[in-house]
């Protein structure tokens, strides 16, 4: 995105020639410290290639096999083990749970996971928290959180089961966090009326990555049966439902396989003080709009019954919603056009087609083939880092943009109803009345 | 029935006419990163209430005057000095009221008692959130703020950070 602001003052151009082809897509486990923007003419049709690449590397990077620090390790490749899955570097960062702790204390990177009571007796011998890593396939991950944002409703799987899903940090943003004491109600009080201001990432000239930006990672998991883990990305967690009072049920953990259907990914970038958004979801999830128009139907889906011909599309959930017992409800979920312009979905399918090759070129059992991005948010008029007054949004393209398991009931194209990333994440605060810097995640502090 | 997009450089003539008549540069009202496309939006519209014919006739009409200054394009277009503006002068009219407003107000409909004419309609949800108006006034429309919570406790952007051009040209 270096090029973005230099270019964007040559605006005033004629109209763009057909965009050529943008740099490929890499193996790679370093997570681009922003778009690289390579594109000759000024256009969203020539740029949104550039930002679908940034997403791909990003994505790719993310799901880097990790060290034994847990950052990734250049020496193994992604998707390459027998399975074709394994372990990422994202799933390293800092679950906010951990980040947010009770009574307001001080979290700490390789510190404890948070293991909620009813969660103990499900833990077996053996199965230690490691003290260099969040979570791994011996630390049991605990995902609770059951409803999609502002409690729109939960999304229930062909299976009954209630999605769950998980949002954590990396160390950048955590480190922001500790070091101005916002994890705590308290902290935050002191911090004042100071804006939020998270570090951004940069790029040299070639585009090599100098500093990471702060990172935040949103992801739906499914419950999966074992014979189904060949096509997802897949973990052992503890599937904690914490107590409720209406409807009435109490606190339940159980240990459970689940399989990743969506990623959100926003990265602070130096040319992005609105962030970058990248969205990934599992290429199994739901049918397109158009598809079920013209019938183009795959015979299975995640959120979807082809042979359904009644069931009503995109219907929240009927309450009451009990994520402990498996529901008679079973979401029929399809993806809503959102885009204004063909580019959007073009480029998205174009850098689809080219990951997916190179990555079943490391592995033709690669899990990570089976995830596709929806499309890369950017903000067309972005500032450095740092918001230009006028326009806070700096006009983002797409204009909306929704993952069909993450604002599964807010697709559409209403400004502030519908699913739109940037607009979404300007409304965030703290727990005091402080702009957070396009994140929800520091209302959670104690 | 199959509607042919109009051809870019129409739309390019008309933010540069557009950009006389509001006083806003045309970089703003189609920047070449235009993810919203308001200016396909506002001429794809106003053919529809006009005909293409009369819009065809307007931009001619701008095109033959377009190295002059942006104010005198925008008398001459507007007819400001004449006693009863043409037909053509309210179509020029109601496209620098749309920009403004976000809505279409029919040519040569007036208020009356000091009141503007009922709009039409609203163009589109984006037109209503990106009316001129709001960045000349440093806000936004009611329903929707682009602004962080608090905003309303600092000094408003610079004119030039809403786009506006300070000094009144169209270039």
């Amino acid at each position: 995105m270096r090029k973005l602001i230099i270019i964007a003052a040559l605006a005033g151009l004629a109209a763009a020639p057909p965009p050529a082809s943008p740099p490929p897509i890499v193996l790679s486990p370093m997570i681009p410290g922003d778009a690289n923007v390579t594109a000759a003419t000024v256009s969203i049709d020539a740029f949104q290639p550039d930002f679908d690449v940034y997403s791909w590397n990003t994505f790719i990077a993310l799901n880097w096999p990790p060290g034994p620090n847990g950052n990734a390790d250049p020496k193994q490749t992604i998707g390459k083990n027998k399975n074709g899955d394994n372990d990422t570097v994202w799933e390293h960062y800092r679950d906010v749970s951990d980040i947010f702790l009770p009574g307001g204390a001080k979290p700490a990177w390789n510190g404890p996971t948070q293991i909620p009571d009813a969660c103990k007796p499900v833990y077996k011998p053996g199965m230690h928290v490691m003290s260099q890593v969040g979570k791994n396939l011996l630390t049991p991950t605990v995902v609770s959180a059951m409803s999609e944002p502002f409690n729109s409703g939960p999304l229930i799987d062909q299976n009954g089961v209630y999605t769950r899903f998980q949002i954590v940090v990396n160390k950048t943003m955590f480190d922001y966090i500790l070091a101005n004491t916002l994890y705590s109600k308290v902290g935050q009080k002191a911090f004042g009326n100071t804006p939020v201001k998270f570090t951004c990432g940069t790029i040299d000239g070639n585009g090599k990555t100098l500093v990471e930006g702060a990172i935040m990672v949103k992801s739906s998991w499914k419950v999966i049966a074992p014979s189904e883990t060949s096509r997802f990305h897949s973990e052992k967690v503890l599937v904690y439902s914490p107590a409720s009072q209406n409807p009435k049920y109490p606190a339940q953990c159980t240990m459970k396989t689940v399989g990743l259907v969506g990623l959100h990914v926003g990265h602070k970038t130096q040319h992005a003080s609105q962030w970058l958004w990248s969205t990934f979801e599992h290429v199994d999830n739901a049918p397109a709009d158009a598809e079920v128009k013209s019938g183009n139907l795959k015979a299975k889906y995640n959120y979807y019954n082809p042979k359904c011909k009644d069931c009503k599309a995109n219907q929240i959930p009927p309450r009451p919603w009990d994520p402990t017992k498996v529901s008679s409800f079973h979401s029929q979920i399809v993806r809503m056009n959102q885009f204004n312009l063909p580019i959007y979905a073009q480029s998205a399918a174009a850098r689809n087609a080219d990951a997916h090759k190179l990555l079943a070129g490391v592995n033709a059992k690669s899990v990570w083939a089976n995830y596709q991005l929806i499309s890369t948010m950017w903000p067309t008029n972005p500032g450095n880092c740092a918001a230009v007054p006028g326009d806070p949004l700096g006009t983002p393209a797409p204009t909306f943009l929704a993952n069909t398991t993450l604002e599964t009931y807010i697709q559409g194209t209403t400004p502030n109803v519908s699913s739109q990333c940037i607009e979404c994440h300007n409304n965030a605060t703290m727990t005091t009345p402080v702009a957070s810097d396009f994140t929800y995640v520091l209302q959670r502090a104690q | 029935m199959t509607v042919t997009p109009a051809p870019d450089s129409d739309i390019q003539d008309f933010a540069d006419m557009s950009a006389a008549l509001t006083g806003f540069q045309s970089s703003v009202l189609k920047p070449a990163l235009d993810p919203v496309q308001l200016a396909r939006t506002y001429y794809t519209f106003a053919v529809s209430q006009v005909g293409q014919s009369a819009m065809t006739s307007l931009l001619n009409a701008y095109r033959a005057i377009k190295t002059q200054p942006a104010q005198q394009i925008a008398d001459s277009l507007l007819e400001t000095s004449a006693p009863t503006p043409s037909q053509q002068a309210f179509i020029a009219q109601s496209i620098l009221a749309m920009w403004y407003l976000g809505s279409w107000y029919p040519p040569g409909v007036l208020g009356g008692g000091g009141f503007a004419p009922p709009a039409l309609q609203v163009v589109s949800s984006e037109a209503y959130t990106n009316g001129l108006v709001w960045k000349v006034m440093q806000s936004h429309p009611m329903g929707y703020s682009p602004f962080v919570f608090g905003y309303w406790s600092q000094p408003p952007g610079s004119l030039s950070t809403f786009g506006v051009n300070a000094d009144g040209g169209a270039k």
